[in-house]
């Protein structure tokens, strides 16, 4: 078996140590950088590696059915938590978005982070340990720390390498964060009572914790409280508002894991945890996750189209887009769910490509203002084309990745909900309202002040085009990731015991 | 006495012994090198309860698993002071050897403390270290601030004493003894007259463990007292009265009245601590309030006493004292001449002076409870045990109040590493060896309390029992 090494831990933990590397290299940014960097793309090869043999871990037999690779280990068994991760088909896709995230987000930062760059390096290579923790961990308990660990990062990020009301956006968005969390954290301890009450075991494992019988009421009680957890990061109307401020006085390198990664943190949660703990409350709770959902996605257009701040506009925009993961989780249907799963990775591409271009113009032009700009078609030709296509992603257009999540999405919930596939189906043009405008202003018209803008240079050329090749991959040929996700979801819906 | 008695004394005696030497030799030979000497004597005494595993039963003191336990955190809590002390006393012309030989007369009170086993034995305990902390607390005899600190900490303190004392006398007209273990076994309904006696107990107990109602002298003395003081009083102090109180608590019996009083205790010291330091601008007033909403905590740990919550308020007890070390120390490290204050003057702190601003931080994400740092485990395991306990209320209040207190703690956070440094201020001191020391243990401590709390947690499931 392949799991005579314990390649979860190594992948959690490989960025940590990578951390402690670059402890001696303090002050000495350039080599700290190429430190941070090969560990990160060191991480991307072990996902890369473990993408390639998926099919071959799925035939060895685990603990779990659909798992591909299992560790266990006690951790403290006075509290009852122990050591469990575990990679199946939708954890592998979120591991390889998180590691190739941060390979984007490392690169795109490379000049633009002068003052304590070590720092920062050591910040990021902390949370990309975080995120991969959350993203593998089947211990209730374990995952809750994953998950609060990653906010000190990004905390730290905001605040102290973002522009403008950097200290209030940072302060709003951890404390949003910590106050679904904190909620959580009595949901699970009572949970895990619940069922040790039961069962007379104490434990806060995922797969022991699914068995738990819950009264209706109390697991009314306990999914809400989830729920509100995983809504503030997804960000669902109206727990949506940290976003717009975080995303808008990030830097580059944190919208693009805040957009890419911090918020499928939320959907993720909802797929694994969220709905498998507490079925029926999840149902009842449907109609309103629609809702809010919908509401989402036609507010945040609105409010978008009225943006004046390129970063705040795709930051609105996020928020329409995750409405659509929102509505495919909710309708909680195999085809449905898998483009959600599917969207949250082509949202990570589409989205981090986005805010990459407006942080590689605001390094040239020092200002995001839409009003700003005009006719740089003539002036950044390869800029524009990169602006335009993921644009064109962002609106839906087929062949490109959105497009395949939200039909599956909209597809899989027709039959079950048609009102809300027809509202959905016209809360789809509004992306393209405020997009064509977007680019309208941008890359066309005529020039409003006379900026002397460089075009994009090697690195960032091929941190586009990396980005660029996933975009078009998933829009024509999704189906090898459909494939690996395929058992999960069949689980997890229920069509596979 | 057996010789096996002296052995398991030895800890306690050596402190005591300690503390009179170092009076004597300093009036022949005074200076710095006592300092040395007292902490030498702390850890030879820290490292015998360690080691040396005899029990006995004396009377008035019994040396178990539990009291063994307790001198070891008191002794560790009191080398870091003692290490903060050493470099914050020379600069602040605190020099006479009444210094190092009162921390380890407190020292011994607390050891007492810990090791009663009758009511009398435990008001010494309690009174010994509290007299001590009546002299600490002033010892800056130029400063106008610590006079006021330490009358306020002396008038409160003597009334609690008195109040503590009336509530034993009650007690012994009750039941006609003091021994604790008499008073646990001789069940029954509890007449009114023991009823008021724990009543009063308790209150005298809410005002050193600083809970609301009897937590007004907090703020103003943390301010007034010399940082490493102030280190040592919001942590082994609170730790010896916790100590005291667990080994009370059998003795109340069934009684509801006890989970009512702690009930409300936990509630409003939750409450109102973490609010009040929500608008504080002085650190260390802050520190003194958010100190109040953690014993609150505490509190909530003990009103789920019957179902595992005293060794969450153990495990809390130990993990806050940590980042009450780390959290005055760096102010102990920081101040120079005027006392290290408002929250605005760390800005840029982090980066100037990286380690004190690191133990700082990590202090604060301690405090609030975020994890990877001990005060998560200890918040999981309060909130574990409460909910265990039915305690939803409670709980909901606790983790809500816990949210406020993230927003303060973070603020420190941002002023240490996120607003830009003022160029007016001079450059900041670089902490000495010894308070690299001071600073580095108790941060070593949260982290891997906070990663790996399993020993810590057998250990007082073993003695707890």
């Amino acid at each position: 078996m392949c799991n005579n090494y314990p390649l979860l831990t190594i992948l959690i933990f490989l960025p940590l140590a990578g951390c402690l590397l670059l402890l001696p290299l303090w002050g000495r940014a350039s080599l700290a950088r190429m430190v941070a960097f090969v560990v990160a793309v060191f991480e991307l090869a072990l996902t890369v590696w473990l993408y390639a043999s998926w099919q071959g871990l799925e035939k060895m037999p685990t603990r779990l059915p659909g798992y591909l690779l299992l560790e266990d280990a006690p951790w403290i068994p006075s509290f009852g938590i122990r050591y469990i991760l575990g990679l199946d088909g939708i954890s592998l896709l979120m591991v390889m978005l998180t590691s190739f995230t941060f390979c984007v987000a490392l690169a795109v930062s490379w000049n633009a982070i002068k003052e304590r760059a070590v720092l920062f390096l050591a910040l990021m290579l902390v949370m990309e340990t975080g995120i991969m923790g959350v993203f593998l961990s089947l211990d209730l308990a374990l995952f809750y720390l994953f998950w609060e660990i990653m906010l000190i990062p990004m905390f730290f990020l905001i605040g102290v390498w973002g522009h403008g009301r950097k200290i209030y956006s940072t302060i709003k968005f951890f404390l949003f964060t910590m106050f679904g969390s904190l909620l959580m954290l009595l949901a699970i301890i009572a949970l895990h009572l619940l069922h040790a009450q039961q069962s007379g075991t104490a434990t806060f494992s995922l797969h022991d914790l699914i068995q738990t019988q819950i009264p209706f009421a109390t697991q009314l009680w306990l999914f809400a409280a989830f729920f509100l957890a995983f809504a503030i990061k997804f960000p669902l109307f109206p727990l949506h508002t940290w976003l717009p401020d975080a995303h808008t006085d990030a830097p580059t390198a944190g919208s693009v894991i805040l957009a890419g990664l911090l918020l499928k943190t939320g959907s993720y949660g909802l797929i694994r945890f969220g709905y498998p703990l507490f079925p029926q409350a999840a149902e009842a709770m449907t109609p309103l996750f629609y809702t809010l959902a919908l509401i989402g996605i036609f507010y945040a257009s609105l409010i978008a189209f009225a943006q004046e701040d390129m970063k705040r506009l795709i930051a609105y925009s996020s928020i329409g887009h995750m409405g659509y993961v929102a509505i495919g989780i909710a309708s909680w249907q195999p085809v449905a769910l898998s483009g959600s799963i599917l969207q949250m990775a082509n949202h990570g591409v589409t989205t981090g490509a986005l805010f990459c271009l407006i942080g590689m113009l605001d390094e040239r032009a020092h200002t995001r203002e839409i009003a700003a700009f005009g006719g740089l078609w003539g002036k950044i030709p390869l800029w524009s084309f990169f602006f335009l296509i993921f644009s064109l992603t962002s609106m839906g257009l087929p062949g490109l990745n959105s497009f395949v999540g939200e039909f599956l999405i909209l597809a899989g919930t027709i039959k079950q909900s048609p009102l809300v596939v027809v509202l959905s189906f016209v809360g789809i043009i509004l992306p393209l309202i405020y997009m064509v405008r977007l680019v309208q202003e941008v890359v066309f018209q005529q020039e409003r002040q006379p900026l002397v803008l460089m075009d994009l240079n090697l690195r960032e050329i091929s941190v586009l085009v990396a980005l660029l090749v996933l975009d078009v991959w998933v829009g024509v040929h999704p189906a090898p990731l459909l494939d690996m996700i395929h058992l999960p979801v069949q689980i997890l819906t229920g069509v596979v015991p | 006495m057996t010789s096996v008695d002296l052995m398991a004394l030895t800890p306690l005696l050596m402190l005591a012994a300690g503390s009179v030497l170092c009076l004597l030799i300093g009036a022949l030979r005074p200076g710095i090198y006592l300092y040395a000497a007292a902490i030498a004597v702390v850890a030879a005494s820290l490292l015998w309860s360690c080691i040396v595993s005899v029990e006995a039963a004396l009377p008035g003191l019994s040396i178990t698993p539990f009291s063994r336990f307790s001198s070891v955190f008191f002794c560790g809590t009191g080398i870091v002071s003692l290490l903060l002390a050493y470099s914050y006393n020379r600069r602040h012309g605190i020099t006479g050897e009444e210094y190092p030989a009162t921390i380890l007369f407190a020292l011994t009170g607390m050891a007492v403390a810990c090791a009663a086993t009758d009511l009398l034995m435990l008001f010494l305990g309690l009174e010994a270290f509290t007299f001590a902390f009546y002299i600490l607390v002033a010892i800056r005899r130029d400063s106008a601030r610590g006079g006021e600190a330490g009358l306020k900490y002396l008038l409160n303190g003597t009334l609690s004493a008195a109040i503590l004392a009336m509530g034993m006398a009650l007690i012994y007209a009750a039941r006609g003894t003091l021994k604790l273990a008499e008073l646990t076994s001789s069940g029954g309904t509890p007449e009114p007259l023991f009823l008021a006696g724990c009543c009063l107990i308790l209150i005298g107990m809410a005002f050193k463990l600083s809970l609301v109602p009897a937590h007004l002298w907090t703020a103003d003395v943390y301010q007034g007292a010399p940082a490493p003081v102030t280190a040592l009083l919001s942590t082994a102090s609170k730790g010896a009265s916790l100590a005291a109180l667990i080994l009370l608590l059998p003795t109340f019996g069934t009684w509801d009245g006890l989970h009512d009083i702690l009930w409300l205790l936990a509630l409003f010291s939750m409450l109102a601590g973490n609010f009040a330091a929500l608008v504080q601008s002085n650190l260390t007033r802050m520190l003194a309030w958010s100190s109040v909403g953690q014993m609150g905590y505490v509190a909530l740990a003990l009103v789920a006493a019957p179902t595992g919550g005293l060794k969450a308020a153990a495990f809390y007890l130990v993990a806050y004292a940590a980042a009450g070390l780390a959290a005055f120390g760096a102010v102990s490290a920081l101040s120079e001449g005027e006392e290290f204050d408002a929250i605005e003057s760390c800005r840029g702190l982090g980066y100037r002076s990286p380690l004190t601003g690191a133990a700082l931080a990590l202090a604060m994400f301690s405090l609030a409870g975020i994890p990877p740092a001990a005060g998560f485990m200890g918040k999981f395991a309060v909130f574990a045990a409460a909910l265990r306990g039915g305690e939803i209320v409670l709980a909901l209040v606790g983790m809500l109040s816990a949210l406020v207190a993230v927003f303060f703690y973070l603020r420190v956070v941002v002023v240490l590493y996120m607003k830009p440094s003022t160029p007016t201020i001079e450059s900041v001191r670089v902490p000495d060896f010894s308070e690299k020391v001071a600073l580095f243990v108790p941060a070593v401590a949260i982290l891997l309390l906070g990663v790996y709390p399993q020993p810590l947690l057998e250990l007082l499931e073993k003695i707890l029992r």
